[in-house]
């Protein structure tokens, strides 16, 4: 089962906050005041965007002073009344069990006109009488919905950690997951998330999901998509979607092109329909997609496109009849997008020795390289005698010779003899 | 053993020494009695000797300075309208210096050029008769344009009999000094249905692991495209581990370069052998047969295939239902 690295690497002291220093000083210094009485402002408003720690600054001081964490976030409903029962938490500092009590009201940005009515007012209510401490979380404290309430409150600034401090954050988890990766490669996914280190972590887990090392080609794909619709979203409305509209919409948002798209589709369905009749059907409407790709090709109309999408988005959203919905999954990068880029080299020497076999053996170099170049590696892998004759035949460089050995002693043993 | 391509070493250099489409070689000794050729078209499957037909003509017909009056251009590597353009035409237009006034030009894999190119190529042929013939070499003659076709003299060559296959591998080893048994001889048959180049190659990477050819090191050289590999991937899928089986269908295609129709020809012949009620097997057959024909018309080999993989996923997970 997924675990997920959000989770199960976040910070679990203070110290290990990424970056923020002076805004977690500020925070640790207010609460300590407490200690001395009731401080002038009774809420803290931790504000800034998303992923940069806010939550999870407060859920470690807690954890590092041995507090009791009472909170509530938007998942709770947070009407007057919802929030006046929450306020009797608020009204004792020492909790029952003698130990200190902080208590955070997150996602302050979710309380709605109306089903959370009256919210923003009893929240004002208890920040006035509150007699422990009260946090406040929301990305912009400057909504003008908040502007009687941050009288109330000391407002401390989370800003976007720099790409070098979520670097770190990135580099103390591969070490925990024993990945080895490359610099260069944690430098770009870092940079990429633009200081939202959640989305740093989530994109390092879905790239490097079952590899021991990660490089920098592993990565670099993720320059293709925008941060606003990230091509993960896309799939979740493919995979998860439950009209044929809303799927085939999710096709306009990716901002990879279709048969980037396809390919993505294509990686991901298996883990996420997991029922066999489910699978068959989704399998089936991608490859009915795939036949309309070649229908396109060889019509040369574009305008069968369309057709390609339906199958590919609604077919495989309507797919799911029988697969429940369970736990995270993530989504992975196309496996054999990567085989293909890795294989690049490669098929260029195979094509360099079929065009070495093509001069003696009447056949030509791309079929060579698929019909011929395999019964060769076996020779050249099994029987250096021959190996050397077929070389010498073939006018192969070492290089080539290589490729076919796949082990350095033959090549030189080969090239040895070749030499003589 | 000799250490060099036996399949380039054992080729026939002349119509004399082939051993197999006799009616098509006799047509061919005839034209070099007569000293004239038309243009041709040698269509059939690889392996079954269409390129060394051509190449052996050339040498009876101009002996051994053959190399000089004839040309081989490669289609699937130059297929495009512009080598029409330049090079055929080239070679085509210049009179041959000698006693036969014509120089013969051989398109391999004929059928992989782009139909441009192939108009082109038909007012070549007709404008250059006088100085040159055409032999055009294709699996699929239905691929080559009609107004070449009613142009040329067509041959159809087919595999490879039991009989003559044999005796060919046979004679090989015998030279070779190679143990070739029984049940290795089957195998190399299986495997490579009468593709007489694919046996050879495939008798010569077993000879090289220097031990009695039997059916085991046969398939294990065909080794990434066995019938046991396909085998295995099937089980798999039938298992109800779709990922895996992809994986190994995706190693397959991308690792080893097997062709998306060999791998489907062997599940075809799997389905048949499966362990799984007989009216499914009629049943799955339809699929296979769809997704072959999807092949054809150039689609993906891994989707369509994994598209399989997904039925048997499904096949397996009714069974053990019943069960």
């Amino acid at each position: 089962m997924y675990f997920a690295w959000t989770i199960k690497h976040k910070p679990k002291s203070l110290s290990e906050i990424v970056g923020n220093k002076e805004s977690v000083q500020k925070f640790v210094d207010w609460v300590k005041s407490w200690e001395k009485g009731i401080p002038k402002k009774r809420a803290a408003f931790l504000y800034g965007p998303p992923g940069v720690g806010k939550t999870v600054t407060v859920e470690t001081l807690a954890n590092d002073f041995r507090m009791e964490l009472v909170e509530k976030n938007a998942s709770d409903y947070r009407t007057e009344d919802a929030i006046n029962r929450f306020a009797g938490l608020s009204s004792q500092y020492s909790s029952l069990f003698g130990g200190k009590r902080i208590v955070l009201l997150d996602e302050l940005d979710g309380l709605t006109g109306t089903s959370d009515k009256g919210g923003v007012k009893a929240t004002i209510d208890i920040a006035k009488k509150a007699q422990c401490p009260l946090v406040l979380i929301a990305n912009n404290a400057y909504d003008p919905r908040f502007s009687n309430l941050r009288n109330y409150c000391l407002l401390i600034e989370f800003k976007k950690p720099p790409a070098g401090e979520v670097m770190k954050h990135l580099k103390r988890i591969c070490a925990s997951e024993s990945i080895q990766a490359d610099e260069d490669a944690l430098k770009f996914v870092a940079q990429r998330s633009e200081g939202d280190v959640r989305s740093a972590v989530n994109d390092l887990q879905a790239l490097s999901q079952g590899k021991k090392r990660l490089t920098y080609e592993d990565v670099s794909w993720l320059g293709y998509r925008d941060r606003q619709d990230t091509i993960f979203n896309v799939l979740r409305m493919i995979l998860y979607g439950r009209t044929c509209v809303s799927a085939k919409q999710a096709a306009d948002m990716a901002d990879v092109d279709v048969d980037m798209l396809f390919e993505w589709i294509y990686e991901n369905v298996p883990e996420h329909l997991t029922d066999p009749h489910d699978l068959a059907k989704a399998m089936d409407a991608l490859s009915k997609a795939d036949v309309y790709r070649g229908r396109i090709r060889s019509a040369h109309d574009w305008s069968l496109t369309r057709y390609v999408i339906d199958f590919m988005t609604a077919g495989v959203a309507m797919a799911r009849q029988n697969t429940k919905a369970h736990g995270w999954i993530p989504f992975k990068f196309p496996a054999r997008i990567q085989m293909l880029s890795r294989s690049k080299a490669e098929r260029a020497t195979q094509l360099n020795i079929g065009h070495k076999i093509k001069r003696k053996c009447h056949i030509s170099a791309y079929r060579a390289s698929k019909e011929i170049l395999p019964y060769l590696k076996i020779i050249f892998k099994n029987n250096v005698d021959m190996a050397v004759g077929i070389a010498k035949w073939l006018d192969l460089d070492p290089e080539m010779i290589e490729y076919m050995t796949e082990n350095k002693e033959k090549t030189e043993a080969i090239v040895k003899q070749l030499s003589k | 053993m000799s250490f060099e391509m036996w399949a380039e070493k054992y080729r026939p250099k002349k119509l004399d020494d082939m051993v197999n489409q006799k009616e098509i070689v006799e047509r061919l000794k005839s034209f070099v009695k007569s000293r004239n050729v038309p243009h041709c078209i040698f269509a059939g499957p690889p392996g079954t000797g269409k390129t060394t037909a051509a190449l052996c003509l050339a040498r009876d017909l101009y002996s051994e300075a053959y190399r000089e009056h004839i040309m081989e251009l490669n289609a699937s590597d130059e297929r495009g309208i512009d080598v029409v353009r330049e090079t055929v035409k080239t070679f085509a237009r210049v009179r041959s210096i000698g006693e036969i006034p014509f120089k013969i030009m051989i398109l391999d894999e004929a059928d992989n050029m782009t139909s441009d190119a192939q108009q082109a190529l038909r007012r070549t042929m007709e404008r250059f008769t006088e100085t040159c013939r055409f032999i055009l070499c294709a699996n699929y003659s239905g691929k080559i344009i009609e107004p070449i076709q009613s142009r040329c003299a067509p041959f159809r060559f087919s595999f490879l009999p039991r009989e003559e296959h044999d005796k060919y591998l046979k004679h090989i080893a015998e030279k070779e000094n190679v143990r070739l048994l029984k049940d290795g001889l089957d195998a190399v048959f299986e495997v490579c249905s009468g593709d007489l180049r694919k046996a050879i190659n495939t008798l010569q990477a077993a000879a090289s692991l220097n031990k009695p050819v039997d059916a085991k090191i046969v398939y294990s050289i065909t080794g990434k495209a066995s019938p046991a590999d396909v085998q295995k991937m099937l089980e798999i899928a039938m298992k109800g581990n779709f990922i895996e089986a992809r994986k190994q269908l995706r190693d397959m295609i991308q690792k080893y370069g097997v062709a998306g129709s060999d791998i489907i020809r062997q599940i075809h012949t799997e389905i048949f052998r499966a362990d799984i009620p007989e009216p499914w097997k009629i049943k799955l057959a339809d699929v296979v047969g769809e997704i072959d024909y999807r092949l054809v018309e150039g689609a993906d080999e891994e989707v369509q295939l994994s598209a399989l993989l997904a039925r048997l996923v499904e096949v397996g997970f009714e069974l053990g239902k019943n069960a």
